[in-house]
C-alpha cells in the first residue's frame, strides 16, 4: 500500500484522535449553565475551551443609567448566594466617594452578616460537592444544617436569602438583645455540626476516594493565573482580602487564614469546612463586643465626583468593584469583577492532564464544583460535519431557518 | 510594600515625565486637559495608588510593577469611555491596589497586550475587546467572550455612542 493511504488510515483510528465532548450548557457543576468543550483522549482530558459569554445581562450598563439608591436592589441581584458580598462592597465604594466612614454599631452588624452568609455559601458547597461525589447522605445532612444559619439570616435581615441589610451609610436595621441570644444558640449548633462534617471529610473513604490528587492546582499556577479565594487558599497560598485590604472591621476581629497544602479537590473541602468555623468564632467575637449606637448615618445622593477601589472577600474569593463618579446622582462607570471570572483560567488549568498527573472525564463535575463557580451564561450550538472535518455554530435564527427548509 | 513606598519607587522610575504628585482631596475635580501624553501624575490615598502613564510606557510599567516589585495579580482591568478617549485601567495587587490608567484615541483604539506578563490577564483583555472595541496587540487568542452570539459586528455596549434598545411593552392595554 501506499504510504499515503496508509497514514490516512492510521488517522481512522479511534485511539489516534481527540474527541471533542461538549459539557453544559445545562449544569454541568452547580445549577447554573456554562458551556466547557474538552478534549479528551480515551478518559484522559488534554484540554479545555470554556464559554461563559451569553445571557450577558448588562448589569454595568444598566447601573449607569439608574442612581445610587436603585442601584443596591440591582446590584444585589448580580448574585443571589453573594448578595451580601455586593451590597456590603458597592456600599463601600459609594461611602469612598463620598469619604465618609459609617458608625461602628453598623460596621459589626455588616460583618457579622457577612459572615453568617459566607457559613451559608459554604455549606451550600459543601452540599454541592457531596452530591457531585455521589454522597447524598452527606449533602442532606449539610442542607439540614445550613438551615439553621438561612433562619437566622431571616431573623435579622427579613429575608432568607436576598437580605437587603446593607445600604449607602450604614446597616437598614438594627440587631435586638434576644436575636443576639438566638445566633449564639445557632452558632454553638453549627460548630457541633460543622466539627462532625470536617471528621467526615478527614475519615470517610468516599470522599478521600474522589478528591484526594484531583484537580490539582500548583501555587506557581494559581499566583500566575489570578486565582482567588478558596481556590488560591487551598493551593497553600496565604492570601485573603480580609486580612491584606481589611475592611468593615477585619482587622479588629482576629480570625486565622486558612490554607491548606494538598493542592487538590480535598484541599479545597476542608479549606471551606475550616473557613466556615472561623466565621462561626468571628460572629461570636461580634455578639460580644458589639457598642451601642447608631446604624446608619444619612448621606446625599449624588457623592462628589471622584473614583473609588474598594474590595470585599466574598465567598467564592476577592470581588471588586471600581466606581467613578460624575457628581450627578447616576455614576459615570461602574465596573464589577466576580470571583469565578478571576478563577475560570484556573479551573481550565485543573481541568488539563499534565505529565504527573490525569483527569479522566468522571472527574469533571467534582473539579468544576471545586472552584464553587457562579456563572452567567447561557447556550449555543455547534455543528460537526465529520467527513469534512468542519465546525461552525449557529445562531438561533440560523437554525430555526434550517429546520424550516 | 506600603502604598508610598510604591509611588516613590515609580517616581524614581519613571520620574523625568511627572508633573504633579497629589493626594487625591474629596470633591477634587477630574482636569479636562489630561489628554498630554507626557502628563504623568501619582495619587495616593489608603492602600490605593492611582497612576496615570501615557501609553508608550504603559507596558515598561506594568513589567515593572509586576517583575520588579511583585504585584503580580491582576484584579481586572476597568475600560471607560470617557466620550473623547478611552481608558484603560488595570488593578494590580493582592494587598494593596494599584491602578495603572492610560488613555487611548477613539480613533485608533489599539493597547499592547499585558497577557505575556500576567497570564490571569487574558480574559479581562477580552472582556474589554467584546464591550469597548479596544484591540490588544499580541493577545493570543483575542476572541468574543461576552456578547451573544449574532450581535452585530462594530457595535460596543459600553461606548457613550450607544443607546440600548428600549423594551416595549409586550401588548398595549387599552
Amino acid at each position: 500500500m501506499q504510504e499515503e493511504e496508509l497514514q490516512k488510515m492510521e488517522k481512522k483510528s479511534a485511539y489516534e484522535l481527540f474527541f471533542d465532548i461538549p459539557v453544559g450548557p445545562q449544569h454541568p457543576a452547580l445549577k447554573e449553565p456554562a458551556f466547557f468543550k474538552f478534549r479528551v483522549e480515551g478518559e484522559r482530558v488534554v484540554g479545555v475551551d470554556v464559554d461563559v459569554s451569553y445571557n450577558h445581562r448588562g448589569i454595568e450598563r444598566a447601573l449607569e443609567d439608574r442612581n445610587y439608591i436603585q442601584n443596591i436592589y440591582l446590584i444585589e441581584r448580580i448574585c443571589g448566594i453573594c448578595n451580601v458580598a455586593h451590597t456590603l462592597c458597592y456600599a463601600q465604594a459609594v461611602e469612598q466617594l463620598h469619604g465618609k466612614e459609617i458608625p461602628p454599631r453598623a460596621n459589626y452588624i455588616r460583618l457579622m452578616i457577612e459572615e453568617l452568609a459566607r457559613i451559608h455559601s459554604h455549606t451550600l458547597w459543601l452540599g454541592v460537592a457531596a452530591h457531585e461525589i455521589g454522597f447524598d447522605t452527606l449533602f442532606m445532612y449539610v442542607w439540614r444544617d445550613r438551615e439553621v444559619v438561612m433562619d437566622l439570616i431571616e431573623m435579622l435581615t427579613g429575608n432568607r436569602v436576598t437580605t437587603a441589610i446593607n445600604t449607602i451609610g450604614g446597616v437598614r436595621r438594627d440587631v435586638s438583645d434576644e436575636a443576639k441570644d438566638k445566633v449564639n444558640k445557632g452558632m454553638n449548633i453549627l460548630e457541633e455540626r460543622l466539627k462532625y462534617y470536617r471528621k467526615v471529610a478527614l475519615n470517610d473513604p468516599t470522599v478521600n476516594a474522589r478528591c484526594s490528587g484531583v484537580g490539582i492546582l500548583k501555587p506557581r499556577d494559581a499566583i500566575k493565573l489570578c486565582a482567588v479565594g478558596p481556590t488560591l487558599r487551598a493551593s497553600g497560598v496565604k492570601n485573603d482580602v480580609r486580612r491584606d485590604d481589611p475592611y468593615t472591621l477585619h482587622d479588629e476581629v482576629p480570625f486565622n487564614v486558612i490554607t491548606f497544602d494538598t493542592m487538590d479537590v480535598f484541599a479545597r473541602v476542608l479549606v471551606r469546612i475550616d473557613e466556615t468555623l472561623e466565621s462561626v468564632n468571628m460572629i461570636r467575637y461580634c455578639l460580644d463586643h458589639m457598642p451601642n449606637g447608631d446604624v446608619r448615618i444619612k448621606l446625599p445622593l449624588s457623592p462628589p465626583v471622584g473614583e473609588a477601589v474598594s474590595r470585599v472577600e466574598a465567598p467564592r474569593g476577592e470581588l471588586i468593584h471600581y466606581a467613578r463618579s460624575n457628581g450627578t446622582k447616576n455614576p459615570e462607570r461602574y465596573k464589577v469583577r466576580t470571583p469565578t471570572f478571576g478563577n475560570i483560567p484556573s479551573v481550565s488549568e485543573m481541568l488539563t492532564s499534565k505529565s504527573d498527573y490525569e483527569v479522566n472525564i468522571a472527574d469533571i463535575p467534582i473539579v468544576l464544583a471545586s472552584i464553587d463557580p457562579c456563572f452567567s451564561c447561557t447556550a449555543r450550538m455547534e455543528f460537526r460535519d465529520v467527513s469534512k472535518g468542519k465546525t461552525w455554530i449557529w445562531s438561533l435564527k440560523e437554525l430555526k431557518a434550517h429546520c424550516k427548509k | 510594600m506600603e502604598e508610598n513606598e510604591v509611588s516613590e519607587a515609580l517616581k524614581n522610575k519613571f520620574g523625568k515625565k511627572i508633573l504633579e504628585i497629589e493626594i487625591p482631596k474629596k470633591g477634587e475635580k477630574v482636569a479636562e486637559d489630561m489628554l498630554i501624553p507626557e502628563i504623568m501624575e501619582i495619587k495616593v490615598s489608603k492602600r490605593r495608588v492611582f497612576v496615570t502613564v501615557p501609553i508608550e510606557i504603559y507596558k515598561e510599567v506594568i513589567r515593572y510593577l509586576v517583575e520588579e516589585l511583585g504585584f503580580n495579580h491582576v484584579q481586572t482591568m476597568t475600560g471607560l469611555d470617557t466620550g473623547k478617549v478611552i481608558e484603560i485601567m488595570p488593578h494590580l495587587g493582592r494587598g494593596i491596589t494599584i491602578t495603572v490608567r492610560t488613555r487611548i484615541g477613539k480613533d485608533r483604539p489599539v493597547l499592547s497586550t499585558i497577557t505575556d506578563l500576567v497570564p490571569g490577564a487574558s480574559l479581562h483583555e477580552r472582556e474589554i475587546n467584546d464591550l469597548l472595541g479596544v484591540v490588544f496587540e499580541g493577545h493570543p487568542n483575542l476572541t468574543r467572550i461576552i456578547v451573544p452570539e449574532g450581535w452585530p459586528k462594530g457595535v460596543y455596549p459600553l461606548r457613550k455612542d450607544y443607546i440600548p434598545e428600549q423594551p416595549k411593552p409586550i401588548r398595549e392595554v387599552s
